[in-house]
C-alpha cells in the first residue's frame, strides 16, 4: 500500500497560471468563438441556409389535372388523355444500395426497347437523383417494370404517373385537333387553341422527402394545392362527315396524282361551325413526329445527319400545316359567287340581262385583253348562262359595273379585306376562327386597285385573280352568299364543359354582318343550283347526286407567282358547293394543289374537284337526313334468281333493267353474279350459273378511268365485276370515270362491286373555269 | 458545494468507511445533464437513418441505435462512478503499465484491426468495437502526469522535460499514421502539449512546435493534392457541393436551417438521409437546427461550465498528479468539444472528430465517462470549505 499512498509534489505556482489560462482559453474564449460562429450561421444567415435545406427537402410534384376530353358535335370521343407512367432511374440509390446496374440496364432495356449501353450509362449517373429513361409507357410495361422491381428488390428505378394524349380516330381531323407534347401542352389546332381550358390548372403537391426521394417520416411538411382538370370541348366537327371528307379527298389525290397536297372545309352554312375540315398530307396525332414513308425514304438518304435533321423538321412542319386554314391561294372563278352577290346586290345585274362574250375584252389600262377560257367566246348569254358558262369576259364587265370602290366595300364585308386609313396599304383580313395558324388574305391597296386609269385590278378580281385569300375566307363568303346573306363567323368549339358537368362556355353562331339581302341570296342559290344541276349547260355538272339540289362554282387558279419563277404552269382546281340547293345545311369546299395530268383526266375544277364534291355530298347528304327527291341511285338492283329456271330469271332480270349471260347447262340457276340486292349500273350482263360453281379464281382489276361508263361497266361484267357509281347518270356514252374505288392491277373475287366516279368531259367543258 | 447527488457513490458514512470525502455534485450533475441530452439526441438524431437502413445495418429498427447508445451510457454512468471511487495514487500507479498496455494495442489494430472507409481504426471484440486511440489520449494524460510528478523541477530541460514526451508522443502518433486517424493524431498531439505546457515545459519549446507544425502542414499542401482540396473545400464548400463539400455543405444546412429557437426536438429535416454522420461527428448540427442558437448555446454553455468547474477542482487539487489529470482530462474534453464544433460550423477543415457525451460509439462513450469518473474521484481529496 505504500505506492497507493506515496503523494505527490504539491502544485506549483506556474502550474495554476498556466491551468488558469486553459481554463480561460478553453473554458471561456473558445465558447465565445463557437457562440459568435454559431450566431453568424443560425440568425445572420439563417434564412440564406434555410432556403437552401428546404429547397432540397422539398420535391414538387405536379398535382394530376386530367386534360379534357375533345368531342365531335354527336359525342364521339376525338381525343382523350389516359394515365401513363414516366421512368427514371435514381443512380444515387442505386449506388448506396449497391443495386446492380448490369441487372438493371439488361432489364429495363429489354422491357422498354432502349439501348442497354445507353440505359447503364444512365444508372451511373454520380450524385444524381433524377434520370429519365422513358417516358408515357403504357400499363403493360409499366407492370413489367414493377414486377421487375418488386422480384429483384430494386429502389433505384422509378416510375411516376403523367398523362397522355391518344387520338382514337388516328388521323381523322388531325389538323383540327392538334397535337399535344412531350410536356403535355397543345401544340396545334384545338388542342392548342384551347390548350388553357383543356389543359385545366396542375396541382402541386410540395412533398417533403428524404434525401433519397422517399417520404419524410413524421412531417407532414409544405402544402397541396389541388388542381382543377380541364373542361371538355364539344366541338361543331362531325367525325362521320370529317371521315367522308377524308376518304373522298383522299382517293382523289390518288386519282389525279395530286402533287402538293389538299384540303377541304365543310361548314354549317346557318352558323359558320365547322363541320369537317381536311387537310393532306397529314399525320398521326398520336405519334405526331413520325413522317410519311416517301418523305422518310428521303431522310434516310440523306448525305449528312445536320441534312437529315432538315429533312425531318421540313417534312414535320409540312404535315402539321392545316392548308385550309394556313395557305392563301387565288380562288378564281369560285370567286365569280361573289362578284354575283354583290352585282345583284347592288342591282348592276339581274337575271334580265344579257351579256355578250366574243372570247376576249379589253379593259383601261392594260394593252392585252383580257381572254376568256373558251376561244371564239360564248357569245350572247343570260346572267344564268353567264354563271353557268363561268365566263371570265361577261364577268369582268358584271365587276365594272359595281366599280372598284363598291367592289372593294363588298370584298371587306364579305370578310376578305379590311379596309385601312392609309390608301396605300396592302390589305388583309382573318375570318378569326377559333384555331391556331389561320392566315392573313393580300390585297392590292385601295389606290392601286380603284385607280380609274387602270382597271385590270378590278377586272382580274372580278374572276377571282391577282389576290389571294384562304380556303376558309371563300366557305365562310359562300356561305353568307346562299344563307341568306349573314356573314357568320366560322367557329369549332361549340360547348365548354366544366369537370362538375356546368358549362362553362357555350358559343352562339355570331353573325359579323348581313352581307346580302334574302332575295339575292335566294337569285345567287337559284343561279348556282343550275351549274350543278344542268346537264347541258352547267360547268360544275360533274358535281350533281342523283336525287339531290346541289348549287356550286368551280375554280381552277393557276399559280401565277410559280410561273413567273420557274416557267411551269401549275394549278389548284377547286370546287365550292351547297346543299340541299333551296333551304343549304352545308357548304364544301375542295381543293387540290397542283393535279397531274398523268392521270389522263384534263386539269380543271370541274372535271377533278367537282367530282369529289358530288361523291363527298352523296355520303353526307342522306347521313344528314335530307331527303333525296328520287332515288339516289340511277343504277339497278340484282334480283334473286338462285333456284328459279332460265325463262323466270330471265323475266326478273329484264324488269330490272339488266341483261345477263348463263354458264352451266342444268334447269335450275343454282348461282348467281352478283348477290340479289346489290346495286349496280343499269343495263349490266350479270351472270346466272346452272349447275355450275362460280370459279373461285382472282380477277385483276383493270384501269377503268378514261372510259366511258359503258365501256367501263362491259369491261368490269365481262369479269365477272360490277360497277356502281353515285354520280348522276345522265349520258352513259358520254359520261367517262374519274376515279374507282378499287385501284388497277387488285385482286378480287368474281362478284364484287367496284364504285366509279363519272365525269362529263364534254370538249365544250374542257377549259380552265 | 457538495451535493447528495453524491451519495450514489458516496455515501455520509464513507468519509469515515474509507477516509475519503465524496465527490463534486456540480462535475457530476452537469456530466450527467450533458449525457441526457447526448442520448436524447442520439435518439432523435439517428432514428431515420435506423428506419430506412440505407446500409442495411439496423434491419429498420428505428429504435436500433438509440438502445445500444443508452446501454453504453448506462455503463458508462457505472464506469464513472467505479473510476471515482478508484485513488488517485492507483492511476499514478498504473500510468505506465497502462501505457504499454496502450501501445500493444495500438500495434495491433494494424494487424488485427477492422477496416472501415479506408482505415483500420478499430479492434473488434465480439461484436463490440474499440478505438485504441480514445484510450491512448486517456495513456497520454496519465503517463505524462505521472512523468511530469516524477521529473520534478527538470521540466525545464530539454532531456527531462521534452524527450521523453516526445518519445511517447512520436511512437503513439507513428502507430495512428499507420491507421490512418489524422484526428486522433491532432487530438493526441494537443493534449500533449497541454500537459507539458501545465506540467512545467518553456514556451520556447511551444513556438517551436508551432513553427515546425506549421511548416510541416505548408509541405503537406504543397506536395499532397488531397490536402489542398481539403482546404479548397473548407475555404469555398459551396464550389464543390456535390462531393467534397458535400457534407460540410448539408452541415451548414442544417444548423443554419435552426434559426433562433430551432425546429423543436426532433423536428429535424436533414437528418432525414442529407446529413452525412447525423447521429454521429455531426450530432451537433441537428442539435443546432432542432433546438436553434437558444439550444445550441445552452448545450456549449453546460459544457463550458463542465469545462470551468473541472478547472475549479484542478486548481483545489493538493497533489501535483491530480492536477495535471484533471486539468488534462478536462482540456481533453474542452479540445474534443470545440474541435467539434468547430468542424461542423466549417471554422476548421472538415475531420472526423465526435462530440464528448453525444456522439454515437459505445466504447468512446464509456471511456469518456470514466475520463470524468477520474475527474471525480480527485475532486474527493479537494478539501471542504
Amino acid at each position: 500500500m505504500a505506492a497507493l499512498t506515496k503523494t505527490s509534489a504539491p502544485v506549483s505556482r506556474q502550474m495554476l497560471r498556466r491551468g488558469a489560462v486553459l481554463a480561460a482559453i478553453f473554458g471561456a474564449g473558445a465558447t465565445a468563438v463557437l457562440l459568435a460562429r454559431l450566431y453568424h450561421i443560425q440568425i445572420t444567415d439563417h434564412s440564406f441556409y434555410e432556403n437552401l435545406a428546404v429547397s432540397q427537402q422539398l420535391r414538387e410534384a405536379p398535382g394530376a389535372a386530367a386534360r379534357g376530353t375533345i368531342y365531335d358535335c354527336n359525342g364521339n370521343i376525338l381525343a382523350v388523355s389516359a394515365s401513363v407512367d414516366n421512368v427514371y432511374l435514381s443512380p444515387a440509390e442505386i449506388e448506396t444500395n449497391g443495386e446492380d446496374r448490369e441487372l438493371i440496364a439488361r432489364e429495363l432495356s429489354r422491357i422498354l426497347g432502349l439501348d442497354y449501353a445507353d440505359v447503364y450509362e444512365k444508372s451511373g449517373r454520380r450524385g444524381s437523383w433524377y434520370v429519365t429513361v422513358a417516358r408515357k409507357i403504357e400499363t403493360d410495361r409499366a407492370d413489367a417494370i414493377r414486377r421487375f422491381k418488386a422480384e429483384n428488390r430494386i429502389s433505384g428505378v422509378r416510375l411516376e404517373t403523367d398523362s397522355k394524349r391518344y387520338y382514337p380516330n388516328g388521323r381523322l381531323a388531325c389538323h383540327l385537333l392538334g397535337f399535344v407534347g412531350t410536356d403535355n401542352y397543345g401544340l396545334e389546332g384545338i388542342e392548342a387553341r384551347y390548350d388553357k381550358a383543356l389543359a385545366g390548372t396542375a396541382g402541386k403537391s410540395l412533398r417533403a422527402t428524404n434525401a433519397y426521394g422517399g417520404e419524410m417520416l413524421l412531417h407532414r411538411y409544405g402544402e397541396y394545392r389541388p388542381g382543377d382538370d380541364g373542361c371538355d370541348l364539344v366541338t361543331t366537327i362531325d367525325a362521320t362527315i370529317q371521315y367522308y371528307v377524308e376518304k373522298h379527298l383522299r382517293q382523289a389525290v390518288l386519282d389525279f396524282d395530286v402533287q402538293n397536297g389538299a384540303g377541304a372545309i365543310a361548314m354549317d352554312v346557318n352558323t359558320g361551325g365547322i363541320l369537317a375540315m381536311a387537310s393532306l398530307g397529314d399525320y398521326d396525332p398520336n405519334s405526331f413526329l413520325t413522317v410519311s414513308d416517301s418523305a422518310q425514304l428521303l431522310i434516310d438518304g440523306a448525305a449528312t445527319k445536320e441534312e437529315a435533321a432538315a429533312l425531318l423538321a421540313q417534312a414535320q412542319a409540312r404535315q402539321w400545316r392545316n392548308k385550309a386554314l394556313s395557305d392563301t391561294y387565288e380562288p378564281g372563278s369560285t370567286f365569280k359567287i361573289i362578284t354575283l352577290a354583290m352585282a345583284l346586290e347592288e342591282g348592276k345585274a339581274g337575271l334580265g340581262d344579257s351579256f355578250y362574250c366574243g372570247g376576249e375584252t379589253h379593259v383601261t389600262g392594260r394593252t392585252n385583253p383580257i381572254r376568256c377560257w373558251k376561244s371564239g367566246g360564248h357569245g350572247s348569254q343570260t346572267l344564268t348562262q353567264a354563271v353557268q358558262h363561268s365566263c371570265n369576259v361577261a364577268f369582268v364587265n358584271i365587276g365594272q359595273r359595281v366599280g372598284a370602290e363598291r367592289f372593294y366595300d363588298y370584298c371587306e364585308a364579305f370578310g376578305f379585306l379590311k379596309l385601312s386609313e392609309d390608301p396605300d396599304a396592302s390589305l388583309t383580313a382573318r375570318t378569326g376562327i377559333d384555331l391556331s395558324g389561320e392566315s392573313g388574305s393580300i390585297w392590292w391597296s385601295k389606290n392601286t386597285f380603284c385607280s380609274k386609269k387602270n382597271l385590270s385590278q378590278l377586272a382580274a378580281a372580278s374572276f377571282g385573280q391577282t389576290f389571294t385569300i384562304t380556303p376558309l375566307q371563300l366557305v365562310t363568303a359562300v356561305s353568307a352568299c346562299v344563307n341568306g346573306g349573314r356573314l357568320m363567323e366560322p367557329y369549332v368549339a361549340r360547348r365548354l364543359i366544366a369537370p362538375d358537368g356546368s358549362v362553362r362556355y357555350e358559343h352562339e353562331p355570331k353573325l359579323v354582318r348581313r352581307v346580302i339581302s334574302e332575295q339575292t341570296s335566294r337569285t345567287v342559290r337559284e343561279i348556282l343550283e343550275k351549274v350543278v344541276g344542268d346537264p347541258t349547260d352547267g360547268t360544275g355538272r360533274n358535281a350533281a347526286v342523283p336525287g339531290y339540289r346541289i348549287g356550286g362554282k368551280t375554280g381552277t387558279s393557276e399559280k401565277v407567282s410559280l410561273e413567273a419563277r420557274t416557267g411551269q404552269k401549275e394549278y389548284i382546281v377547286s370546287f365550292i358547293g351547297f346543299a340541299p340547293a333551296d333551304d343549304p345545311k352545308i357548304a364544301l369546299l375542295v381543293f387540290l394543289d397542283t393535279p397531274s395530268d398523268r392521270s389522263g383526266i384534263y386539269i380543271s375544277g370541274g372535271q377533278m374537284a367537282a367530282p369529289v364534291v358530288g361523291s363527298m355530298m352523296a355520303d353526307i347528304l342522306p347521313y344528314l337526313g335530307v331527303e333525296p327527291a328520287r332515288s339516289a341511285s340511277d343504277g339497278a338492283v340484282m334480283p334473286a334468281c338462285v333456284g328459279l329456271d332460265l325463262p323466270e330469271a330471265g323475266e326478273k332480270i329484264k324488269a330490272a333493267g339488266l341483261r345477263y349471260r348463263t354458264i352451266g347447262s342444268g334447269s335450275t340457276v343454282t348461282n348467281q353474279l352478283p348477290a340479289a340486292g346489290t346495286v349496280i349500273a343499269a343495263d349490266t350482263e350479270i351472270i346466272l350459273y346452272f349447275d355450275a360453281e362460280v370459279s373461285p379464281e382472282l380477277e385483276t382489276m383493270p384501269e377503268l378511268t378514261g372510259m366511258s361508263l359503258e365501256k367501263a361497266r362491259d369491261t368490269l361484267s365481262y369479269y365477272g365485276l360490277y360497277l356502281s357509281t353515285r354520280s348522276g347518270v345522265t349520258d352513259m356514252a358520254r359520261q367517262t370515270v374519274s376515279g374507282q374505288s378499287v385501284k388497277a392491277g387488285t385482286e378480287l373475287c368474281h362478284g364484287s362491286i367496284v364504285e366509279v366516279t363519272l365525269i362529263d368531259s364534254d370538249e365544250g367543258l374542257l377549259g380552265r373555269y | 458545494m457538495r451535493y447528495d447527488v453524491a451519495r450514489l457513490a458516496g455515501p455520509s458514512d464513507a468519509p469515515a468507511r474509507r477516509g475519503r470525502a465524496s465527490f463534486d455534485g456540480p462535475f457530476f450533475v452537469l456530466s450527467m445533464l450533458l449525457l441526457a441530452a447526448g442520448v436524447v439526441m442520439v435518439l432523435s438524431a439517428s432514428y431515420p437513418r435506423a428506419w430506412y437502413d440505407p446500409g442495411n445495418v439496423t434491419g429498420g429498427n428505428a429504435a436500433y441505435y438509440f438502445v445500444r447508445q443508452l446501454i453504453f451510457a448506462l455503463l458508462g454512468v457505472a464506469a464513472m462512478l467505479l473510476a471515482s471511487r478508484v485513488p488517485m495514487a492507483l492511476y499514478r500507479r498504473c500510468a505506465f503499465p497502462f501505457l504499454i498496455v496502450t501501445l500493444i494495442l495500438l500495434m495491433l489494430v494494424p494487424l488485427i484491426g477492422v477496416k472501415a472507409n479506408g482505415s483500420r481504426r478499430w479492434l473488434g471484440v465480439g461484436g463490440l468495437t474499440l478505438q485504441p486511440s480514445e484510450l491512448a489520449k486517456l495513456a497520454v494524460i496519465l503517463s505524462f502526469s505521472a512523468l511530469i510528478c516524477r521529473s520534478r523541477g527538470n521540466m525545464r530541460s530539454f532531456r527531462h522535460g521534452i524527450l521523453p514526451f516526445a518519445g511517447i508522443l512520436a511512437a503513439i502518433i507513428g502507430l495512428l499514421v499507420l491507421e490512418p486517424h489524422f484526428s486522433a493524431s491532432v487530438i493526441i498531439l494537443a493534449i500533449g502539449a497541454v500537459m507539458l505546457f501545465l506540467g512545467g515545459v518553456r514556451i520556447f519549446w511551444f513556438a517551436g512546435a508551432f513553427g515546425a507544425a506549421g511548416a510541416a502542414i505548408a509541405v503537406l499542401l504543397t506536395f499532397f493534392p488531397y490536402a489542398s482540396s481539403r482546404i479548397n473545400s473548407w475555404r469555398d464548400p459551396f464550389s464543390d457541393s456535390s462531393d467534397q463539400g458535400y457534407q460540410i455543405v448539408q452541415s451548414l444546412y442544417t444548423i443554419g436551417s435552426g434559426g433562433l429557437s430551432g425546429l423543436g426536438l426532433g423536428g429535424s429535416r436533414q437528418k432525414f438521409l442529407y446529413l452525412p454522420e447525423e447521429h454521429n461527428d455531426f450530432i451537433f448540427s441537428v442539435v443546432c437546427e432542432e433546438l436553434g442558437f437558444i439550444g445550441a448555446a445552452l448545450i456549449l454553455c453546460l459544457f463550458a461550465l463542465l469545462i470551468l468547474r473541472g478547472w475549479w477542482i484542478a486548481f483545489h487539487c493538493r497533489e501535483r498528479f491530480s492536477f495535471l489529470v484533471v486539468g488534462g482530462v478536462t482540456s481533453l474534453l474542452a479540445i474534443q468539444v470545440f474541435l467539434n464544433v468547430a468542424v461542423v460550423t466549417n471554422l476548421v477543415p472538415c475531420t472526423g472528430i465526435s462530440l464528448p457525451m453525444f456522439s454515437y460509439g459505445g466504447t468512446a462513450l464509456l471511456i469518456q465517462l470514466f475520463e470524468l469518473g477520474i475527474v471525480l474521484s480527485a475532486s474527493r481529496d479537494v478539501p471542504a470549505h
